[in-house]
């Protein structure tokens, strides 16, 4: 054995490997946008501000109280006593929402005279939302417990009844789906157009084009046509996935089409953009990676916005794909449709933009 | 008289500090192969993307049929064949789905079937592109510029990078597409090509044209002198030649003479002095000569540079 044969085998791997920028790109940038995006996520959970609405039915000093102790956790809104509470919460597309009941103060002084009464609070809440649920939970049932032991020391005189706010029972894969319809097309058309635009210019195909009578509008009209094909197919892919093996609910509507083809537009334009910077082959790979993953993990693919500090949401809010997601939430699965109506607006405002940026930045010739 | 179907004059083009071309004129004529010669970052490329209209000059005419490109571009696009440098197609169509693909932009088409067999394809027609070797994928290239049955075609560079055979199977191409008369604008850094191909040659170097013309005005205008070339001559002898004679890289003993009838008098030195070798070679000066006596360079040391 030569050891020196194995050093000179070993560096000539390492130069080659610090060479590929793609290759450096997953196995050291790619990690640490992981541990930052993440670290940020539940590092600063304590910062997190979770909205908890409350019915106060009771409008005593105790329930005050009580309300009070919440909100040192939670952010809480008021939900006005002299209205319909189910209805309020339903027209105003709240998705957690607590009612105290009448006669809460009153009861609990009972109890401390001695009284065997319980009380039972009304917990509403959306499970599609389950990471941000869990919190809400884990405050509420803290706050009973702490209470509870005030009042006897041993026995749940409080506790919370926990229903669900739609109609529908759904589950977490409900929420997940639209986000993983996004995702894709994001991810299919801005590698999809990085690459190509890439491999093209290097190949010579584009100089190639331009020397014909096939012109750069047609050119890219008929990429558009691919890419939204695409997106079609995938997202109904995943729609017969989840529909036959989840058993999911979901509403095709026109919001569906128009986010998709708006998507399709918004990255291919975002993918054109980036690929005017992108010199070489090598080097697509990372630039599609840096563009497409925060994305992944800010724009509420995986678990909603209000489980991340407020820095963090707030820069989701300017991510194109947080609108395709919230659209396609709304659209498939809340049938929200003013919500829909909003995002879709917005996607589609995007992707007028950045296609139109994207078109005129990707020559042919100099 | 024959029509001048590319005419460009005073071509200039700079890219910021850099002049790439510096004054450029030239005519290539209808059915003949004219070849700009030269070596890397001569300004043959450069030349060639403007007159296909990829490129805009800084300044000059270029004319294609006797049109200016920048007014008649979708008309002359319908007309000309390009093979771009240092070109690779789509690597997941076969050969003739990328003929077929490049076909259909035109209102003027060629059978492809044809094409095929006209550049020895046959056997390779449903064989992906990505699947071809180095020539191959050059000669498919070429078709690609012929699916228009164009007028004027151009080929940058075509066998750069082949290996020997390669080379000869893309040469043989391009002698097709000349008897069947195409006008043909060939550049290439390789002088044997150009010899073996083109009807005229420009000679390009740092962008400008240092001589033009047919392969025998350019050799008896800059040429000079035959070379004598002696294999197995012992080379410990070579003194008794005289200071002009020197070893070439393959051991052979090369001298250069003006005049035929000195090379009688050359053996009989030879023979005089009891050397011996193998066989003799008298070969007319080439391109590589020419290259070298209007530059004070080889093309080698030009590609260096």
């Amino acid at each position: 054995m030569r050891p020196i044969a194995i050093i000179n085998d070993f560096l000539a791997n390492l130069r080659m490997w610090y060479r590929s920028k793609g290759t450096v790109f997953w196995a050291i940038a790619f990690p640490i946008l992981l541990m930052l995006i993440f670290g940020a996520i539940y590092q600063g959970q304590s910062d997190v501000t979770v909205s908890l609405y409350v019915q106060d039915l009771d409008g005593s000093e105790i329930s005050e109280e009580f309300i009070s102790s919440l909100s040192e956790q939670l952010n809480i809104e008021n939900i006005p006593a002299d209205v319909d509470g189910d209805e309020y919460i339903s027209e105003n597309n709240i998705r957690a929402a607590l009612i105290i009941p009448e006669d809460f103060g009153n009861t609990i002084y009972r109890v401390q005279q001695g009284s065997n009464e319980n009380i039972s609070l009304s917990l509403s809440l959306d499970p599609t939302r389950e990471s941000v649920n869990g919190i809400i939970r884990g405050v509420v049932g803290g706050t009973l417990h702490g209470w509870n032991n005030e009042i006897t020391g041993s026995r749940d005189v409080l506790t919370f009844q926990e229903k669900s706010l739609t109609a529908e029972e759904f589950k977490f894969i409900d929420y997940f789906m639209p986000g993983v319809i996004g995702l894709t097309v994001m991810t299919s058309t801005i590698y999809g157009t990085i690459f190509r635009n890439t491999k093209y210019r290097k190949w010579g195909i584009l100089r190639k084009l331009s020397t014909t009578p096939f012109t750069r509008w047609e050119y890219l009209i008929s990429k558009m046509l691919f890419m939204t094909f695409v997106s079609f197919v995938s997202t109904f892919l995943i729609i017969l996935v989840g529909v036959l093996v989840w058993d999911i609910s979901v509403t095709i509507d026109i919001y569906l089409f128009i986010i998709v083809i708006s998507a399709a537009f918004a990255f291919s334009g975002m993918g054109m953009i980036i690929s005017r910077f992108v010199k070489e082959e090598e080097t697509a790979d990372s630039a599609a990676g840096a563009i497409t993953f925060p994305q992944m993990f800010l724009a509420g693919t995986f678990f909603p916005l209000e489980v991340m500090p407020s820095y963090l949401s707030s820069i989701a809010r300017v991510l194109p794909l947080y609108y395709v997601n919230e659209g396609l939430r709304d659209s498939m699965i809340y049938q929200d449709s003013s919500g829909a109506l909003f995002n879709t607006a917005v996607i589609f405002s995007i992707a007028a933009v950045l296609f139109v940026i994207g078109a005129l930045v990707t020559k042919w010739t100099e | 008289m024959v029509a001048s179907i590319i005419k460009v004059k005073d071509l200039t083009k700079n890219y910021d500090e850099t002049k790439a071309v510096r004054g450029i004129s030239f005519t290539v004529k209808k059915g003949e192969v004219f070849s700009m010669v030269g070596p890397n970052g001569a300004g043959k490329t450069t030349t060639v993307e403007i007159c296909e209209g990829i490129r805009k000059p800084t300044s000059g005419i270029i004319r294609l049929f006797g049109k200016e490109f920048s007014k008649r571009s979708k008309e002359i696009r319908e007309r000309i064949g390009v093979l771009p440098q240092e070109y690779r197609s789509f690597e997941r169509l076969t050969v003739k789905e990328t003929l077929k693909y490049y076909s259909s932009f035109y209102k003027r088409k060629r059978n492809i079937d044809e094409i095929i067999s006209l550049l020895d394809l046959e056997d390779k027609k449903d064989d992906l592109y990505m699947n071809l070797s180095g020539g191959l994928k050059q000669r498919v290239g070429v078709g690609m510029a012929l699916v228009n049955d164009p007028e004027l075609v151009f080929l940058d560079e075509p066998t750069t990078g082949l290996d020997p055979r390669a080379r000869r199977g893309v040469w043989n191409a391009i002698m097709s597409l000349k008897e069947e008369g195409k006008t043909i604008f060939l550049t290439t850094h390789y002088m044997e090509e150009a010899e073996y191909l083109a009807d005229r040659v420009a000679i390009v170097h740092k962008g400008r044209i240092v001589g033009q013309g047919s392969l025998r005005e350019l050799i008896s205008d800059h040429g000079g002198h035959y070379n004598v070339v002696m294999h197995g001559y012992d080379t410990s002898r070579i003194d008794i030649l005289g200071e002009e004679a020197s070893v070439d890289s393959e051991q052979n003993v090369s001298l250069p003479v003006n005049d035929p009838e000195e090379i009688s008098q050359i053996l009989s030195k030879v023979m005089q002095n009891g050397v011996k070798f193998e066989s003799i070679e008298v070969r007319r000066a080439n391109l590589e000569e020419v290259f070298m006596n209007l530059t004070g360079t080889t093309i080698e040391e030009g590609d260096a540079a």
